[in-house]
């Protein structure tokens, strides 16, 4: 049994949630910092590798069509899906391991920051509200950092405009 | 900008006793000469190296092409140099700091925008962050084409430099450059605009001009709208009214 199994076993077991296969199991927000804690001081998972924020605008489901022929679309609801994932440094005994895990949050509302566990997480949340716009709750210091700091907008969201201008350098 | 024309009969008691002296004038025009010599000659550059391009400066630079032997030299600070080469991708971050360290630099100072990036922006010109051409927020003297040039380009685009130095120093009119306009086959690909709408580079050029940045103002395609011409002054009441009041 590898380890990222017994992180599995850990999100089943203790935290009750549901593990998709390559994506991680979806943990709630409420109970994030608690399982991220779980990660690291039982299992190990000491070295914080990403956190990466997927926006999906919300689209408008497709009714079924008879006379055309097309089938029903559901539709997508405005979310933010925060994608993490920690690694397990090897020793004599193991291999390296890494374990992903994300949650989904409401876009425009906050999600818990876990760089309280892993110090690691600070700058690339930061860089993630920059980019997303993803508030994260109980961060230290968010602010943008890659962006200017007058820049309006969180430029990776799906309704950002491309061609926005920021005169006079745009 | 107009001339200060008010200086035109600027006399001193030392310009008056060097042209009595025999001679001084061919010595200051030989002192010109050497000056015009050894401006053209010591180029030292700052390299503005942003991404890739500025791999190619640094191969320039070394031993195989040896950017030393036409005298120019690179330096860590604006303080000591002549030449700015933009060598790469500008962004919107980036673009107040490049046009602080341009205006840290001495007169005189020239520019050569190196490489399709600093040109024009060429591929991610579409992009949110980035510039679309250096030559928006400041002027650009040399214009090297390339993506990126080679050394061997680098090198024309210096002794191209050198020969407007020359001219220059020497009171001629200097035809300025102009952006070199892409001649890159687009791929086959559908991607997302394959050219940026000519509204916003009128609209940034406006911007700039209000700003008060000086950038390069001739481009091909792009027509600039003539400034307003400020309203004119109104006449003085005592001309016209004869001394009623």
């Amino acid at each position: 049994m590898t380890w990222a199994e017994d992180a599995t076993q850990l999100a089943v077991d203790r935290f009750g949630l549901e593990v998709c296969e390559h994506e991680g199991p979806e943990v709630g927000a409420d109970q994030l910092v608690a399982f991220a804690r779980a990660l690291k001081d039982e299992l190990d998972f000491c070295f914080f590798v990403y956190v990466v924020s997927v926006h999906y605008p919300q689209v408008p489901p497709v009714e079924a069509d008879a006379e055309a022929g097309t089938e029903a679309i559901p539709g997508i609801r405005d979310r933010t899906v925060v994608n993490y994932r920690a690694r397990r440094l090897a020793n004599a005994d193991r291999p390296t391991e890494t374990f992903a895990f994300r949650t989904t949050v409401p876009t425009g509302e906050s999600c818990p920051s876990v760089s309280s566990v892993w110090v690691g997480a600070d700058w690339q949340e930061r860089e993630q509200f920059d980019l997303v716009g993803t508030v994260f709750s109980d961060h230290p210091d968010l602010r943008r950092i890659m962006m200017p700091e007058d820049w309006p907008g969180h430029p990776l969201r799906r309704d950002y405009a491309i061609d926005t201008s920021h005169f006079p350098w745009r | 900008m107009t001339v200060d024309q008010s200086n035109e009969n600027f006399s001193h008691p030392l310009f008056e006793y060097m042209e009595k002296m025999p001679g001084l004038d061919v010595a200051m025009t030989t002192a010109d000469k050497i000056l015009n010599w050894g401006s053209r000659n010591s180029l030292f550059v700052f390299p503005m190296a942003t991404s890739c391009c500025g791999i190619e400066f640094m191969a320039a630079a070394c031993g195989r092409f040896d950017l030393d032997r036409i005298g120019t030299v690179a330096r860590g600070t604006p303080r000591q140099c002549d030449v700015m080469v933009i060598a790469g991708t500008i962004t919107v971050k980036m673009a107040p700091r490049v046009k602080k360290l341009w205006d840290m630099m001495p007169e005189p100072k020239w520019a050569i925008a190196m490489g399709s990036c600093a040109i024009s922006g060429d591929f991610y010109r579409n992009i949110y962050s980035v510039v679309p051409g250096v030559d928006t927020f400041m002027p650009v003297d040399v214009y090297v084409p390339g993506c990126p040039p080679n050394p061997d380009h680098l090198f024309e685009g210096f002794k191209r430099l050198q020969d407007k130095i020359k001219a220059k120093r020497n009171g001629e009119w200097v035809e300025p450059e102009t952006r070199p306009v892409s001649g890159m086959q687009m791929p086959s690909v559908p991607r997302y605009g394959t050219d940026r709408d000519p509204a916003y580079d009128q609209a940034q050029l406006m911007a700039t001009q209000q700003m008060g940045l000086d950038g390069n103002l001739l481009r091909p395609g792009v027509e600039l709208p003539k400034p307003v011409p400020p309203a004119p002054e109104p006449a003085p009441e005592d001309a016209t009214d004869g001394g009623d009041a």
